[in-house]
């Protein structure tokens, strides 16, 4: 088998809607599994033990896709990757957080909370904003996140 | 912060985060890149990463053309594909078009919007535009600046 390149996956992720044939095959999975998949299936989790395998297989060869595609990117880009700060920020404006309409304090919490954890993810970052928040911590200096 | 149930599961592009996204010299490529990072970062609480829809007359305004190069991260981000504009969508874009005055690519982000799995967040610059489309919407649209 020839060495797989990431654009190969992104073509085959393109035709993932498009009718197809299928391919019968196996594999083992653990006892527990198969009856915890079976038992939910029937509690209404799909339609057939098939259908919930391949939207479970589905959604992680798709969300690896994206992971790969964004790393690929940032690759052959790498002023392009957003910092913490705007991570958390978009975050924020995603999920109806009032803290998406303060760059000033989600900027000023990554610089904070990244000193102390270099691991911090953007959910740390929106709870320490809103904990700066709620104890008047916020800085006068002006720095922007967005 | 919010909660993990008020987390957006339907994550809609408008044209210039189409565009941001295709461009990496456009002047908010980064914005519209954290967004996409944090809709691929699986946050506490949420089963599923949000799924990501472009209407086809956002694809169209905005010059995106799946066969050109440099279309791939935007086509990997959008990985559910083309969200077509069947006879019913058409009907129900036109009345959100004739009872707000949006243009016609903006009735088709509000129309994907009324269908989609809530909460949603459309993706734009146009906040004005978008914020009336919600106020037309039943279920929690958000609009989340780029």
């Amino acid at each position: 088998m020839k060495k797989a390149k990431p654009q190969d996956l992104f073509d085959l992720l393109a035709a993932f809607d498009q009718p197809s044939e299928s391919t019968v095959t196996s594999s083992r999975l653990p006892t527990v599994l198969h009856d915890a998949v079976r038992v939910a299936v029937a509690l209404g989790m799909d339609t057939t033990a098939n259908d919930a395998t391949n939207q479970a297989l589905r959604e992680r060869v798709e969300a690896f896709a994206l992971h790969l595609a964004l790393e690929e990117h940032f690759r052959e880009h790498p002023d392009t990757r957003p910092s913490l700060a705007q991570v958390a920020l978009a975050a924020a404006r995603l999920d109806g957080d009032p803290l998406g309409e303060d760059p000033e304090l989600v900027a000023q919490a990554a610089d904070e909370i990244i000193e102390r954890w270099p691991d911090a993810t953007p959910d740390d970052v929106l709870i320490y904003a809103s904990a700066l928040a709620r104890h008047g911590k916020k800085r006068r200096a002006h720095t922007s996140a967005a | 912060m919010p909660r993990p149930n008020d987390r957006a599961v339907s994550v809609i592009l408008d044209c210039e985060a189409v565009q941001a996204l295709m461009s990496e010299t456009h002047p908010k490529h980064q914005d519209a890149l954290a967004t996409i990072v944090s809709v691929a970062s699986r946050r506490p609480g949420q089963r599923r990463p949000p799924r990501v829809i472009v209407p086809v007359a956002v694809r169209v305004e905005s010059g995106w053309d799946r066969t050109q190069p440099g279309s791939a991260l935007v086509s990997v981000i959008s990985h559910a594909g083309d969200w077509p504009l069947t006879q019913t969508r058409a009907d129900e874009a036109t009345r959100l078009r004739l009872s707000t005055g949006v243009s016609v690519v903006d009735a088709t982000v509000g129309q994907a919007a009324h269908e989609s799995d809530k909460p949603v967040a459309i993706v734009t610059s146009d906040v004005g535009d978008m914020r009336r489309l919600a106020d037309h919407i039943d279920g929690t649209v958000r609009v989340a600046r780029i």
